[in-house]
C-alpha cells in the first residue's frame, strides 16, 4: 500500500499542472514570458535522488508513465513529454551516482532536469511546427522564467518531502545493510 | 560489459523509433482520439471538475478583492450605460418582431446564423500547463451533444473551436493556439455598400493579434475600431458570433491584399464559462454529409 504513495503524489500534481495558470498573477500570465509548470519533473528529481538507489529504476519508470499521462491529458500529441521526461531524469539517475547527496546537488539536478526536458520538447515542437520561436527568445521568455518557477516550487516541497521520501525509500527498498 | 552497452544502445534505438512513431501518429490535429485516451482523459476530467471547484474559489476571493476599489466608478459608468440600454431593449424587440413578420412574408428559412445554433453551457476545468498549445479542457463531451469543430465562446465573442471531443470531457483549441490549418472565413459587415470578406489566418505572437487577410473588399474601406464576426461562408462555424476588432491595417508581403490586425474580443486567460454551440437538429439533416467532407479536412 505504502508503494502507492508516490504515483499517488505524481497523479495529484498532473491534475493540479491543470489549474497552474490560475496562479499566475495576471499581469504574469499575460505578458511576453511562459512559464510552463514542471511539477512532475520537479518531484521525478526528488525520487531519482532520495528514493531511488543505483540499481533501482522508479524514477526512471515513472518518469516516462507520467510523461504519456501529461501528453494524453494535455497535449494530444503523443510521446513529447514522455521522452523529454524520461531522458531527463534517465540523465539525472546517471548524475547523482558520481555526486554527493545534498541540498545544492538537489537544485543543481532540478536545473539540469527541467533545462533537458524543456529542451527536448522545444526541439520536437520545433520540428513538428507546433512552434516557432528563435532560439534566443527560447531561452529568454520561456527556459530562464521557467526554471526559477519551478525551483520555487521544489524549494516549497523540500520540508515537507524531503524526510519522508528518505523514509520510504528506507522502509521499501532493500538498502543492502 | 559490451553486452550490456551493446542492450542500452538497443534499447536507446527502439526508444527513438517508438518516439518518432508516436509523435508521427498523433501530432496532427486529430478528430477522434483512441478509446484508452478517453477513458483517461474523462477519468482526470472528473477529478480536475471536483478539484477545480475550491481552487477557482480562492482565486476568485483574491480577484473580487482587487475588484472592490474601483467599484464605485463602474458604478457610475454601468448607470450611464445602463438608462442607454433600456431604449435599446426596445428598439430591438420591435426590429426582432418586424423581422420575423417579413421572414414569414418571405417564406425564407433561419439563416445560419447564431441563433439557430444550440448552446451547450460548460465550465473550464483545466488548461493545458503547455503555453504553446493553447488548449482547455471543459467539462462537457459526446455525451452532451459536443462534436470536433463545433465554436466556442464566451460572452464576448468567439475563444476557440472543439478539437476532440470524449465522453464527458472535450479539449478546446483556443483562438490564441490557431494556424494556418485553422481558419475562420469572417467578416466587417457595413451599413451602406458590401460587406468585407475575409479569412482568419491564425495568431501572430509577435503582435499579439489574429490575421484577418482580406479576400473581397468594399467601396467601404476596413477602419481601426471595426467589428469582425465570423460570416458563416465555410458551412462549418455559425455567422454572426464577434470576433475581435480591427487594431491595424497592413498590406501582405507581396503588397496585394490587406492584412489587419485583430484583437479577439474576448479574454484568452480569464476564462470560467463557455458556450459550446451546436448545429440545430434540422439543419443537420439537410447539411451533414456536406459536414462529414469539410470535418475531414479540419479546415474552415
Amino acid at each position: 500500500m505504502k508503494k502507492a504513495y508516490l504515483p499517488l503524489i505524481l497523479l495529484v500534481l498532473v491534475i493540479f499542472e491543470g489549474l497552474a495558470i490560475n496562479l499566475l498573477p495576471k499581469e504574469i500570465a499575460l505578458s511576453d514570458y511562459l512559464i510552463i509548470a514542471h511539477w512532475v519533473l520537479a518531484f521525478l528529481v526528488y525520487i531519482a535522488v532520495y528514493y531511488d538507489l543505483e540499481d533501482t529504476y522508479y524514477s526512471i519508470v515513472y518518469a516516462f508513465m507520467f510523461g504519456l499521462l501529461i501528453d494524453v491529458v494535455y497535449a494530444g500529441v503523443l510521446g513529447v513529454y514522455m521522452f523529454s521526461y524520461g531522458i531527463a531524469i534517465y540523465a539525472v539517475h546517471g548524475l547523482r551516482k558520481i555526486l554527493h547527496r545534498n541540498f545544492y546537488v538537489l537544485l543543481l539536478l532540478c536545473v539540469t532536469a527541467i533545462t533537458l526536458a524543456d529542451g527536448l520538447i522545444y526541439l520536437m515542437y520545433t520540428v513538428i511546427g507546433v512552434t516557432d520561436m528563435i532560439w534566443s527568445d527560447y531561452l529568454l521568455r520561456r527556459l530562464l522564467p521557467t526554471i526559477l518557477a519551478n525551483l520555487l516550487f521544489l524549494l516549497l516541497l523540500f520540508p515537507l518531502l524531503k524526510k519522508r521520501i528518505v523514509r520510504w525509500s528506507e522502509e521499501q527498498l532493500d538498502h543492502g545493510n | 560489459m559490451r553486452f550490456f552497452r551493446n542492450k542500452r544502445l538497443f534499447i536507446f534505438l527502439i526508444g527513438f523509433i517508438l518516439l518518432v512513431v508516436l509523435v508521427g501518429y498523433t501530432f496532427k490535429d486529430r478528430i477522434k482520439v483512441t478509446f484508452a485516451e478517453e477513458f483517461i482523459n474523462d477519468a482526470i476530467g472528473w477529478v480536475q471538475y471536483v478539484i477545480h471547484t475550491p481552487v477557482n474559489f480562492t482565486t476568485d476571493v483574491f480577484t473580487n478583492i482587487k475588484d472592490f476599489r474601483n467599484t464605485y466608478e463602474e458604478n457610475q459608468v454601468l448607470k450611464e450605460q445602463l438608462s442607454q440600454y433600456r431604449s435599446l431593449i426596445y428598439e430591438v424587440q420591435e426590429v426582432n418582431k418586424e423581422n420575423e413578420e417579413l421572414r414569414d412574408v418571405l417564406d425564407l428559412m433561419e439563416s445560419d446564423s447564431i441563433r439557430s445554433h444550440e448552446a451547450i453551457q460548460a465550465i473550464v476545468i483545466a488548461r493545458s500547463p503547455e503555453r504553446w498549445l493553447e488548449q482547455v479542457t471543459i467539462n462537457k463531451g459526446k455525451n452532451h451533444g459536443v462534436k470536433a469543430n463545433m465554436l466556442v465562446m464566451t460572452a464576448d465573442g468567439m475563444i476557440g473551436k472543439v478539437q476532440s471531443a470524449n465522453e464527458h470531457t472535450a479539449r478546446v483549441k483556443l483562438l490564441t493556439g490557431f494556424d494556418q490549418f485553422n481558419r475562420i472565413s469572417a467578416m466587417v459587415s457595413r451599413d451602406k455598400g458590401r460587406n468585407i470578406f475575409g479569412m482568419i489566418e491564425g495568431f501572430d505572437e509577435e503582435t499579439n493579434s489574429l490575421l484577418f487577410r482580406i479576400i473581397e473588399e468594399s467601396e467601404q474601406d476596413i477602419a481601426e475600431d471595426d467589428l469582425v464576426v465570423s460570416s458563416g461562408m465555410g458551412g462549418v462555424f455559425p455567422a454572426g458570433v464577434p470576433i475581435g476588432t480591427v487594431k491595424e491595417v497592413t498590406s501582405d508581403q507581396y503588397g496585394l491584399t490587406q492584412i489587419a490586425l485583430v484583437e479577439p474580443s474576448s479574454d484568452m486567460y480569464d476564462i470560467n464559462h463557455v458556450i459550446v454551440l451546436d448545429r440545430a437538429v434540422d439543419q443537420v439533416d439537410e447539411s451533414s454529409e456536406a459536414d462529414d467532407g469539410e470535418e475531414e479536412d479540419n479546415e474552415e
